[in-house]
C-alpha cells in the first residue's frame, strides 16, 4: 500500500494524467476533458482535508485556461504551469501553502518528471497515475475531523488573504490592523480536543516540545493538567482552533510541557498573544514562575526565537546539549511579552483549576 | 581567513551582521548602523520578531557557517548587537571551516 503518512497536499500533473491528451497541442483555446476518477480522487482527498495543487510542464496560458473554469480552479491551490523544472514548482507550492515539501506527494505519468522530483527533492513521494486507487485507500484510515474537513476552504481564503498582501501599499504592521484579526483563547471544551490533538500531531515549525498525541491525551486525562485552544478569525475568514497548549497549573509555577500552532498563522502574532496570556492566567492564579519544556529541532527555531523574546531562558546553569528536551523559564513578575498591537484578543473565562 | 588583526575582523563582521540585521528587520541601514554595539535585539529600537530572527539566524549561517540555533541552545547570545558578533567571532575563530 502507498506510504502516505504526513501527505498534505496532493499535486496533479495535467498532461497524460489529470486529462488524456496535451493541452497545448489543442488547435481550440479550451481544456482536454479532466478524467472523471481523477476529479473524483481529487474531491474525495479533500473531503479527508488532503488539499491537491498542480505542477505541470507547459505553457503559462493553459494556467489562464484553467483558472477560467471556477469548478476546476477552486478545486487546486497555488497550481504551477511553467517550463520550469518540477521540483521548482513544488518548492513553490509548498512555500506559498506554507507547508513542508515533503508533505507533498506528485502523481505524474512521466517517469522522469517523478524521478527529477525524487532526484532533487529527497522525501518527495511521487506516483503514477495508476496508483490513485491505492493512494485513495491509504487515506481511508486517516481521522476525519472537521477541521481537518475544513482546511481546504480555509488554504482556499489563505490564497485570497495572501494575494490581498501583496496588493497592500502600507506597512507589514498595517495590514495586520487592517485584516482585524480576533484571537478567542479559552480552556477546551470536549469538541475542542480532536482538534488540539490534530494540532499536537501536525505541527512542527511553531511546536514546542514533540509530545506525541497519546502522551498529550494521557496526560490531560491523568488529572493536574488543562487544555487550552486559541481560535483565530479575521476579514477574510475563520482560520478555526490555530493554537493548543497543555499545561500543569501548580500552586507556585505554571509549566507547559506542550504548546503547538499551525504554521499557517506564524508571523501574524498569535503565539505570542497565546502564551501572554497563558503567563497572565498563572499570574492571576498566583503562580510566581513560568516554565515551558523545549525540545529543538530544526524546524522550531522561530518558536525557540519566540520564547527568548518573551524572556524565557533555560533554567538552571547552560543546559546540556546531550538532554533532548530542556527547561525554558521566567519570572511572572515584571513586565510580561506585550500584546501584538493589531491583534484583538477575547479571552473566554477558564473557571478553577481542578 | 586572513591574517587581518582580529579587531579589524570584528568590526567588518560587525559591519555585516548589522546590514543582516537591517535587512530581516527591514529597517533602515543607516539607523541600525548608528545604534550602540549594546542595543538590545529584542528592545523597542530593533524589536526583533521570530520571523525575522529566522532570515537572521540564516543569513549567519549561509555568510560564515556559524549555526547559532544549533550551537546556541537557549539563543543567549541573541541579547544585544555585541553578543551576536562576539559569538560570530568567537566560532570563526574556533572553526576552520567557516569561511570570513
Amino acid at each position: 500500500m502507498l506510504d502516505t503518512d504526513g501527505v498534505k497536499c496532493v499535486v496533479w500533473d495535467l498532461d497524460g494524467t489529470l486529462w488524456d491528451g496535451v493541452a497545448v497541442e489543442r488547435a481550440d483555446s479550451g481544456l482536454p476533458e479532466v478524467r472523471p476518477e481523477m476529479l473524483a480522487a481529487v474531491d474525495a482527498l479533500a473531503g479527508r482535508g488532503v488539499l491537491s495543487s498542480i505542477a505541470s510542464r507547459s505553457a503559462p496560458e493553459v494556467l489562464e485556461r484553467l483558472t477560467r473554469d471556477t469548478g476546476l480552479a477552486a478545486r487546486f491551490l497555488a497550481p504551477q504551469v511553467s517550463w520550469q523544472d518540477k521540483s521548482t514548482a513544488l518548492r513553490r507550492i509548498a512555500a506559498e501553502l506554507g507547508v513542508a515539501v515533503e508533505s507533498l506527494l506528485l502523481v505524474d505519468d512521466s517517469p522522469y518528471e517523478r524521478a527529477e522530483v525524487e532526484a532533487l527533492l529527497p522525501g518527495v513521494r511521487t506516483a503514477d497515475p495508476r496508483d490513485v486507487p491505492a493512494l485513495l485507500a491509504s487515506f481511508d484510515g486517516r481521522p476525519v475531523t472537521a477541521e481537518a474537513r475544513a482546511r481546504v476552504d480555509r488554504y482556499r481564503t489563505e490564497e485570497v488573504r495572501r494575494r490581498a498582501g501583496e496588493r497592500f501599499e502600507g506597512s507589514r504592521e498595517e495590514f495586520l490592523r487592517w485584516c482585524e484579526m480576533r484571537i478567542e483563547i479559552g480552556a477546551a471544551g470536549r469538541e475542542e480536543i480532536p482538534r488540539a490533538l490534530e494540532l499536537a500531531e501536525r505541527t512542527h515549525r511553531l511546536n514546542s516540545s514533540g509530545l506525541d498525541r497519546e502522551q498529550v491525551r494521557l496526560m490531560n486525562e491523568q488529572g493536574g493538567h488543562r487544555l487550552f485552544t486559541a481560535r483565530m478569525t479575521d476579514r477574510f475568514g475563520d482560520y478555526g482552533i490555530i493554537g493548543m497548549a497543555l499545561v500543569r497549573p501548580g500552586p507556585t509555577a505554571w509549566s507547559v510541557p506542550l504548546l503547538a500552532l499551525s504554521c499557517r498563522i506564524a508571523g501574524r502574532g498569535a503565539s505570542v498573544a497565546f502564551l501572554r496570556w497563558l503567563m497572565e492566567e498563572a499570574r492571576t492564579a498566583g503562580a510566581d514562575e513560568f516554565t515551558t519544556d523545549l525540545r529543538p529541532t530544526g524546524a522550531n527555531t522561530e518558536l525557540r526565537l519566540l520564547f527568548r523574546q518573551a524572556g524565557l531562558r533555560i533554567a538552571g546553569e547552560g543546559g546540556d546539549p546531550a538532554q533532548s528536551t530542556v527547561t525554558l523559564t521566567r519570572t511572572l513578575h515584571g513586565d510580561l511579552p506585550s500584546w501584538p498591537g493589531w491583534l484583538q484578543v477575547c479571552p473566554l473565562p477558564i473557571g478553577p483549576t481542578p | 581567513m586572513t591574517e587581518e588583526p582580529l579587531h579589524e575582523q570584528r568590526a567588518h563582521v560587525e559591519r555585516e551582521i548589522r546590514a543582516m540585521l537591517a535587512e530581516a528587520t527591514r529597517a533602515d541601514l543607516s539607523r541600525i548602523g548608528e545604534l550602540p554595539a549594546e542595543t538590545k535585539l529584542f528592545g523597542s529600537e530593533i524589536s526583533l520578531s521570530s520571523l525575522a530572527g529566522v532570515t537572521l539566524l540564516a543569513a549567519i549561517t549561509e555568510r560564515y557557517g556559524v549555526d547559532v540555533a544549533a550551537q546556541d541552545l537557549s539563543l543567549d547570545c541573541l541579547e544585544s548587537i555585541a553578543t551576536l558578533v562576539d559569538f560570530v567571532v568567537w566560532h570563526l575563530a574556533i572553526s576552520p571551516e567557516s569561511s570570513v
